[in-house]
């Protein structure tokens, strides 16, 4: 499934990454309405079999590449984007295009604006090709939460392809698109990225603007990129992240702008900590000897590894749950049927009008969550859940950064079990809970962390391993990612 | 950790939801087995943790409080369920 590639003027074309596209584009070689038909063609004859696209922008992809061929044939500078196909998790508004966040409730939903990251792609002139496939309000780690469709995992398509940002993962796996968005609350980029053997990135908190991105947990939530390469993502890195005064909780010091350019740097000397924790009871065995043998890997260029303890690391999942959950009760609370989003056909009052439009619309996992957060909010339960989560949160952020006084990066697996059959979890929302355990503490502590692909199981599924680092420390998390990833040179 | 069925029909009235009594069940039991992995939360040793989260954050971020005007009206209201000119009709809630 993930061998064959586009076809441009009827030869494969092969894996193009965003350089060779830019510089394609740029030089005359090919038009970007050629390769935005080049990639529509590939996702409607791919697309029935995985189900990563919710909506394909088809016309106003073709648009915006005609415009990109117009600004180039008019002697202008082409964007550090031009022509490149971005697909666009669907909790990140597109003015003009649907966005549902995968949820009844905003089947019908057409924003009147674009999200901060949209209008900086379409400035460098990226071409907005689809809207991707999700865990309804991102409310998952499988992607069968979706409202609308299961979305297969491209590399045994019985298999889910992780979640939330399940859509984004598998379209770039399959190499329907170069690169993707998606959103990241407790792993929802890097779980997925593990699962579909791809790159993902979740910047630190704050680094990328959240404006137009739909609310889950507003503390935790951070947009990045999917892609095929280390490099990709760091070139989409230096387009999306920036201070936007729309979003209070954007980062207001001074920002890297040459993430790219630092690959290939020599990672000599480079200090990383592997965490006791995350080698437990639970971890798959196959996962525990790939991540091994990349550690391995990492000394033999001159890192030192030292396998530390961090006994907050292991304790996460349940101050994650209360916290995230409360955060949605609270963001999801806007959702009355009123002045935008499903309202009920009939209804006698302003009540059930509210309870009918929130009971009829949202899947049974957002209501789950709803619930268990406005319990844990609940008048007599806030001390005992929400504030000692909170005081968790803070304990684990200081114990974090003691151990980035001392080390360069954290490693770890990304998720502790390989991709599983579609259908084998759903039943159980505890276990499906348990599988997010080495993702949330990085978002609970707003640090930047990588998943890339380490190797494969014996029956050829990815495994993906994650590279934490300090706060606004991408740099280091790229380099040290792109060394690791030209040492394994995996043929996935 | 006990949860009884009217704890839940009680949180899901503040939540405003509406469940079967067969969901009613269902959720019962799944909340007693996510609370009770949730109690891992009281073991834990955070007692001279102070829990502001920006505590250590130095400013305030703050913007000027101005009027800016929506665009596109049309494209803001076609979103909504019910319109009568420029107002969004709800059902009535004075009587």
């Amino acid at each position: 499934m993930s061998g064959g590639y586009a076809k441009l003027n009827g030869t494969d074309c092969g894996f193009m990454g965003i350089r060779e596209i830019r510089s394609g584009v740029a030089g005359g070689k090919y038009s970007a309405s050629e390769i935005t038909g080049m990639y529509i063609e590939k996702i409607k004859a791919m697309d029935d079999e995985i189900g990563a696209f919710l909506t394909i922008c088809e016309e106003s992809a073709a648009e915006q590449a005609k415009a990109v061929d117009e600004k180039i044939r008019s002697g202008k500078e082409p964007g550090r984007l031009a022509g490149v196909p971005v697909a666009i998790k669907d909790n990140i508004c597109t003015d003009g295009i649907r966005t549902t966040c995968a949820s009844r409730m905003l089947e019908n939903f057409i924003p009147p604006y674009n999200a901060t990251v949209i209008e900086k792609l379409m400035s460098e002139d990226a071409i907005i090709i689809g809207k991707t496939n999700m865990d309804e309000f991102a409310m998952g780690s499988s992607t069968e939460n979706s409202a609308f469709k299961i979305t297969k995992n491209p590399r045994d398509t019985s298999r889910v392809p992780g979640g939330s940002s399940g859509g984004s993962a598998a379209a770039v796996a399959a190499g329907m698109v170069p690169v993707a968005l998606g959103s990241d609350t407790g792993g929802s980029i890097r779980q997925p990225a593990a699962f579909c053997g791809i790159v993902g990135l979740k910047p630190t908190y704050g680094l990328v603007s959240r404006y137009g991105l739909i609310a889950f947990g507003s503390s935790l939530d951070q947009i990045g990129p999917l892609s095929k390469t280390v490099e990709d993502c760091a070139l989409m890195l230096e387009v999306i992240q920036g201070r936007d005064d729309r979003d209070s909780t954007s980062y207001r010091g001074e920002y890297h702008q040459d993430y790219a350019g630092r690959l290939g740097r020599e990672i000599k000397g480079l200090k990383i900590a592997v965490l006791k924790e995350y080698f437990a009871d639970g971890l798959d065995s196959e996962i525990a000897s790939s991540v091994n043998d990349s550690i391995r890997r990492l000394e033999s260029l001159g890192a030192s590894v030292d396998e530390i303890s961090l006994p907050a690391a292991g304790d996460g999942l349940a101050p994650y749950y209360i916290i995230s959950s409360a955060e949605a009760s609270s963001n999801l609370a806007r959702y009355d049927g009123i002045r935008y989003g499903y309202r009920p056909k009939e209804y006698s009052d302003i009540d059930e009008l509210m309870e009918k439009s929130r009971s009829e619309a949202f899947g049974t996992e957002v209501k789950r969550r709803i619930m268990l957060g406005t319990y844990a909010l609940s008048s007599g339960y806030y001390d005992a859940y929400y504030k000692r989560a909170q005081k968790y949160r803070k304990l684990l952020r200081n114990q974090l950064a003691g151990v980035f006084d001392r080390y360069d990066l954290i490693l770890g697996p990304t998720s502790p079990v390989l991709p599983f059959k579609i259908g084998e979890r759903s039943g159980d929302p505890l276990q499906m809970y348990l599988a997010d355990v080495y993702t949330i503490i990085v978002n609970l502590a707003g640090l930047p962390a990588i998943s890339i692909p380490c190797g494969l199981s014996r029956d050829g599924l990815p495994i993906g391993l994650q590279l934490i680092g300090p706060h606004y420390g991408e740099p280091v998390v790229l380099q040290a990612a792109y060394a690791l990833e030209q040492e394994l040179k995996l043929e996935l | 950790m006990k949860i009884s069925k009217d704890d839940v029909v009680y949180i899901a009235k503040l939540a405003k939801l509406r469940f079967s009594d067969e969901e009613i069940e269902k959720l019962t039991v799944e909340f007693e087995s996510i609370l009770s992995h949730f109690q891992s939360i009281d073991r834990m040793d955070l007692d001279n943790v102070d829990p502001d989260e920006f505590a250590d954050r130095r400013e305030s971020v703050l913007r000027a409080d101005e009027n800016v005007t929506f665009g596109d009206k049309e494209k803001l209201f076609q979103n909504a369920g019910s319109m009568r000119g420029t107002f969004i009709q709800v059902p009535r809630i004075l009587e």
